[in-house]
């Protein structure tokens, strides 16, 4: 099964993935925050907030030109609009709307890649999120590569009956696909619960009781907090 | 279209987070209310298979294609609730894991497209049963009502938009929202094929039907809004008596977002009255 590389990244071990889930998700919020608020014109921030995602990201192991690539993706969307930005008349505004986007999505991406999805789930579920919902993004987590590459298997099958002109593929075709897929799908989802039931599942799910938030988890959430709040307020 | 974070001003995310984050629980009660066992399961690999049917290209004429959103489909299949849910799940892997839409900006991504989108998706064969005219009405509304949100909160926010630009966008979305409309007729049909009762669940148009057609005024409103803002911009903003674009932006986010709460809050309001008076 194709792995997503953010999902090996996250087991790794160091100072950072050793944290509590839920410090690394409060000091995600804070810096979010920190950026969101910071004016166009404290152009010096954003060089800070870029220096201690370097630190984080060094401290973690993580390799630092793989995350600014993923981070990337997010730069298409928002590029067309600082290009707008700067049209009308606000080069600032355009470059600060760049490196808000790009230093949101570098963060939350530090984030999942330092701490596997069960365990920031988990911490979700701490803070009273609903239990259906952390459910539901298990389970859709579990399944996207499986699903997905059964319809990347499907389509190159597809291709190959066909034979005609290259990449060309007809709606009904494209919606029969789609169809058969969903049956697909489906099965698995049988399979699953039946799966669950021999396994001893008696329609409930127990929650295993969260790990103690150390005094180490509470020193790092307060150096953060301070880091963002004196870039914030001094820059 | 996913807004990521920096775009939106702290009083709108802050806003629409604060209006998400309940909607979201109630949402999930409803869908754990209407659920057995053997669909938590199912509601997440219909949540993968929605990202995987996101692969699968539609052509629509020389050069373009599109794919499906999903949303109008989840609701016919599963009910708008557990929909609405499922939804919101995918929102949360996009925003974290794909860097698709941002954290603080979940709110609204979730308000328009997990809410809002899967509500405008269900509500035209809630109303008017499940023919392949309102299924592709509903595809087509969900993708518009997700998409003029989005282009108001970004308005309110304050980033700055040529009529040009506006123009191009808006119809940019209803090139999506068609084509949005007939892959979701196209795929119900070759499910249904498949085995109808896998559909055969799904929205019928019953006996209460005021809230539901209150509810589609509502977002139709809002996109009517949306359209013709685009339209005369210096038309409103001489309605509102502010000049230039100097005017206090807080002052227009509290306008922007007081006036859709308010009209939501009459509908709902008057929904619930003409009910309350029909089933005494």
């Amino acid at each position: 099964m194709h792995h997503l590389v953010i999902d090996r990244w996250s087991r790794g071990s160091s100072p950072l993935h050793a944290r509590d889930p839920r410090a690394k998700l409060a000091v995600l919020l804070v810096f979010l925050v920190a950026v969101s608020t910071t004016p166009p014109r404290a152009q010096l921030a954003f060089v800070a907030y870029a220096a201690l995602l370097i630190v984080a990201i060094r401290l973690a192991h993580l390799p630092l030109r793989g995350m600014a690539g993923r981070a990337a993706l997010v730069l298409p969307f928002s590029a067309t609009f600082a290009l707008i930005t700067w049209w009308s008349g606000d080069p600032l505004r355009a470059l600060a709307l760049a490196e808000k986007s790009f230093l949101s999505g570098m963060a939350a991406l530090l984030m999942v890649s330092s701490t596997p999805l069960t365990a920031w789930t988990a911490a979700l579920e701490s803070w009273r999120a609903p239990r259906m919902l952390i459910l539901v993004i298990q389970f859709v987590y579990r399944y996207l590569f499986v699903i997905a590459e059964q319809a990347q298997r499907m389509r190159w099958a597809a291709l190959c009956r066909r034979g005609t002109q290259k990449g060309y593929f007809d709606f009904s075709a494209a919606a029969g696909l789609l169809g058969v897929l969903f049956a697909r799908s489906w099965q698995r989802a049988d399979g699953i619960y039946h799966a669950m039931l021999s396994r001893g599942f008696h329609g409930r799910f127990v929650p295993s009781p969260p790990p103690p938030f150390r005094a180490s988890d509470a020193m790092f959430c307060s150096t953060c907090f301070a880091g963002c709040l004196a870039i914030r307020l001094l820059l | 279209m996913h807004i990521p974070d920096g775009f939106l001003t702290p009083p709108v995310w802050g806003t629409l987070d604060v209006i998400s984050a309940p909607a979201v629980a109630w949402v999930a009660r409803r869908a754990q209310r209407n659920t057995q066992d053997q669909q938590i399961p199912l509601l997440g690999v219909m949540g993968a298979f929605v990202f995987a049917a996101q692969m699968v290209n539609f052509p629509v004429g020389p050069g373009t294609s599109g794919h499906l959103v999903g949303g109008t489909l989840l609701a016919i299949v599963l009910g708008p609730a557990p929909a609405a849910l499922v939804m919101t799940a995918i929102l949360f892997l996009q925003a974290l894991i794909f860097q698709d839409g941002g954290v603080l900006a979940l709110g609204a991504n979730v308000f328009n497209m997990a809410l809002l989108g899967v509500a405008a998706g269900y509500l035209p064969c809630r109303l008017w049963g499940r023919k392949p005219l309102t299924i592709f009405a509903g595809g087509a509304f969900s993708v518009m009502t997700s998409a003029c949100l989005a282009l108001g909160q970004l308005r309110i926010a304050g980033v700055p938009m040529a009529g040009s630009v506006l123009w191009a966008s808006l119809g940019l979305f209803l090139i999506g929202a068609l084509m949005e409309g007939a892959i979701t007729v196209a795929a119900v049909r070759a499910i249904e094929r498949l085995n109808p009762a896998w559909v055969a669940g799904g929205p019928q148009s019953s006996s209460s039907r005021t809230l539901p057609a209150l509810a589609m005024a509502a977002l139709a409103l809002v996109v009517a809004g949306t359209l013709i803002s685009s339209a005369v911009p210096d038309g409103i903003q001489r309605l509102t008596g502010q000049g230039g674009t100097t005017a206090a932006w807080n002052l227009r986010v509290i306008d922007g977002i007081g006036g859709l709460i308010l009209i939501f809050a009459l509908c709902f309001l008057g929904g619930k009255l003409i009910f309350r008076r029909r089933s005494a």
